[in-house]
């Protein structure tokens, strides 16, 4: 019985990389046992996973369509700046939030009608927004980073506040979760990714469907780009990049939506930024030199993905015996 | 060439001497109108072409470099062209070199971010006869390199002067050094440079070097791990400008200077000055960026007009500790000098001049 439970655990997709990140944390702990039993520590290690989850959420709902958004890092860093100038230029806080989302929302746009209405491979379509959205970006700021003016509280709501990035990370998976599982939306992005053609004989609105998701990534981006922004008391023009966009997407195939389309979970993407964010937080508190970081880590990032890939099939294995 | 055939006479060399990098500061200081009476200083050329490449053109340190640029060329009447990588990519420096040799720029200046790449370009330059500069970053000492002058803070030296301050301000205990990109010729040597003075200090640190990441929101997230893991530290230092903000950003969090922890580190960005002033940062090194792109300007004009007869020479911008009680001014102001601002500006001041 107890195996059974045990192996319909382990078949389910985000199992595997969760045992990964448990065994990681387990790990860390043992070697330095501030990692975990703090506040600060937590809060540091939640601040690792949180902006790298909301992203991964919308590429993981485009991956899912077999689509990708390369420009994530980049309206991440553009949405914080429309928020600056619209609350300079007298708005209300809150109402100029939401002018920089929509300013995201407007790049989404873009990047959905040139990918679906005119047949441009997102790929290329988004890396070409990539640097669009960067000059554009660069431009509008003059190169300098400025210091976002909202009250204190307005501040600790978004971003400022040790636990407030992880909480909307949690609200976003949550909601995404129930989009993805459990309505017409969710279904219908999981049927074109599987088969596109199939999908738009079936009357599928495959157009409409994936210029949303790619509007919803855009505003996830921009979100997160402005949550950090508060968090780091600075809205810096170089912020974000390409570095969070591929943690995000990483995080993503960590998780187990793979990038060719059709499948994909989001709290695997959840997951995945965990392992992501434990192996950052965890190297750097135990103290790695600089030169020898990123060999260790990636070395790492390979260790978890070859357990996670093998225990999963190990167990379909086991199930077919 | 076309700047040979406007190389200015004799007569116009001596008044030259008089125009050197001093009067030209003095110009935008203000006297101009006062010259403008007299004929103008030099005679007309062809709108020189001064092309800049760098090896980070977005990074925001750079941008009161860009203005001292603009304002060099809009005062000398050339033209001046900013490219290069984003990035630190040596082969697109490179390319950027020589698309300039092939477009017939006047003069070149090129921080030297790696110790032999630039060998060939710089001399394929020289041989099209055009001048070269290394500025911000220079070529190692004894290298093959025949830029004509360095302009720029002397990197390790500054990083020397930087750990005698931690040797004078902490007396032995983990002090943690951090770097953004370990390895890169305009960082690493300032880190080299700290180390050095602190084991000559004699005295019990352990200094560990920490790679921080390229963005700011990496950079204050692993500053802040390492500081949980290491709770008994007695410094936090940086040398480049994203992880000294985020160095006073930890400090301010765990109100680490009531703890006795000293920190510090590089650069004026926006939060670090305000960490200074609010004392959570012992110090901020202004490398003075402003000059960097200001003088390297004046030197290719004044090397262009006097057919090479004037300079070059290697120009320590020098490095200021900006402290608590300097850094004052730093916040009042919004200036091109800075870059907070683009607008020109005299700005006013009063009392002793104090170093």
């Amino acid at each position: 019985m107890r195996s059974r439970l045990l192996s319909g655990f382990l078949r389910r997709q985000e199992a595997s990389i969760f045992v990964v990140a448990l065994l990681l944390i387990a790990w860390f702990e043992s070697a330095n046992h501030d990692f975990l039993l703090s506040s600060a520590s937590l809060q540091n290690l939640s601040q690792y996973i949180a902006p790298v989850a909301i992203i991964a959420c919308g590429e993981v709902m485009l991956m899912i369509g077999g689509e990708i958004d390369l420009s994530a890092g980049m309206v991440y860093a553009f949405a914080p700046f429309i928020m600056h100038f619209a609350a300079d230029a007298g708005v209300p806080m809150f109402i100029a939030l939401l002018i920089g989302l929509l300013a995201a929302g407007c790049i989404g746009l873009l990047n959905g009608v040139i990918t679906l209405l005119l047949s441009v491979p997102s790929f290329v379509t988004t890396l070409g927004t990539l640097f669009l959205v960067n000059g554009l970006t660069l431009t509008i700021s003059h190169g300098t980073p400025v210091t976002p003016t909202a009250s204190e509280a307005f501040a600790q709501v978004f971003g400022a506040w040790g636990y407030s990035e992880i909480l909307w990370a949690i609200f976003v998976v949550i909601v995404l979760h129930v989009v993805l599982r459990h309505t017409r939306w969710g279904l219908h992005t999981v049927a074109s990714g599987a088969n596109d053609t199939g999908a738009r004989e079936a009357g599928i609105q495959v157009t409409r469907l994936k210029i949303g998701n790619f509007v919803l990534a855009a505003v996830l981006a921009g979100f997160t780009g402005t949550l950090e922004a508060f968090r780091i008391g600075s809205i810096d023009p170089l912020a974000g990049g390409n570095q969070i966009m591929f943690l995000a997407v990483a995080a993503g195939v960590i998780g187990g939506t793979p990038l060719a389309g059709g499948s994909g979970t989001i709290i695997g993407a959840l997951i995945g930024a965990a392992v992501l964010g434990v192996l950052n937080d965890g190297f750097t508190l135990i103290g790695i030199n600089a030169f020898t970081f990123n060999i260790i880590l990636g070395a790492a990032i390979l260790a978890a993905m070859l357990f996670n890939i093998h225990v999963t099939r190990l167990a379909r294995l086991g199930d077919a015996r | 060439m076309s700047q040979e055939s406007d190389r200015p006479n004799v007569a116009r060399r001596v008044m030259l001497h008089g125009a050197g990098v001093g009067s030209a500061l003095a110009l935008l200081g203000g006297i101009r109108p006062a010259n403008a009476a007299t004929p103008a200083p030099f005679p007309s050329h062809p709108g020189w072409k001064l092309v800049f490449v760098n090896h980070v053109t977005t990074n925001p340190f750079f941008v009161p470099t860009q203005y001292g640029i603009q304002d060099a060329c809009a005062l000398l009447d050339c033209d001046h062209q900013w490219t290069g990588s984003t990035n630190a990519d040596v082969a697109e420096m490179v390319n950027a070199m020589n698309a300039a040799v092939a477009s017939k720029a006047s003069a070149i200046a090129v921080p030297i971010v790696d110790p032999h790449a630039f060998d060939a370009p710089v001399q394929r330059a020289l041989d099209a006869g055009i001048p070269v500069f290394a500025y911000n970053a220079d070529a190692p000492a004894g290298s093959a390199n025949k830029r004509l002058a360095y302009i720029g803070q002397d990197l390790y030296e500054s990083g020397y002067q930087m750990g005698e301050r931690i040797a004078s301000l902490v007396d032995s205990g983990l002090v943690a050094l951090f770097i953004a990109t370990p390895g890169q010729l305009n960082i690493q040597p300032r880190l080299d440079g700290a180390v050095a003075a602190i084991k000559k200090s004699g005295k019990q640190i352990d200094a560990q070097q920490i790679a921080t990441g390229p963005t700011v929101n990496e950079e204050l997230s692993k500053i802040k791990s390492f500081y949980l893991g290491h709770q008994d530290l007695k410094g936090m230092f940086a040398v480049d400008a994203g992880s000294t903000q985020g160095v006073g950003e930890v400090m301010q969090e765990f109100k680490l200077q009531s703890k006795d922890v000293h920190a510090g580190g590089y650069d004026l960005l926006p939060r670090t000055v305000q960490l200074v002033h609010d004392g959570h940062l012992d110090f901020t090194i202004d490398q003075q960026a402003y000059l960097q792109g200001f003088y390297t300007a004046i030197q290719m004009f004044t090397f262009l007009a006097s057919g090479g007869l004037t300079g070059p020479a290697d120009t320590n911008t020098g490095l200021k500790f900006v402290t608590k009680d300097s850094v004052g001014p730093y916040l009042s102001t919004s200036t091109r000098y800075e870059g907070k601002s683009d607008k020109p500006l005299i700005v006013e001041r009063s009392g002793p001049i104090k170093s």
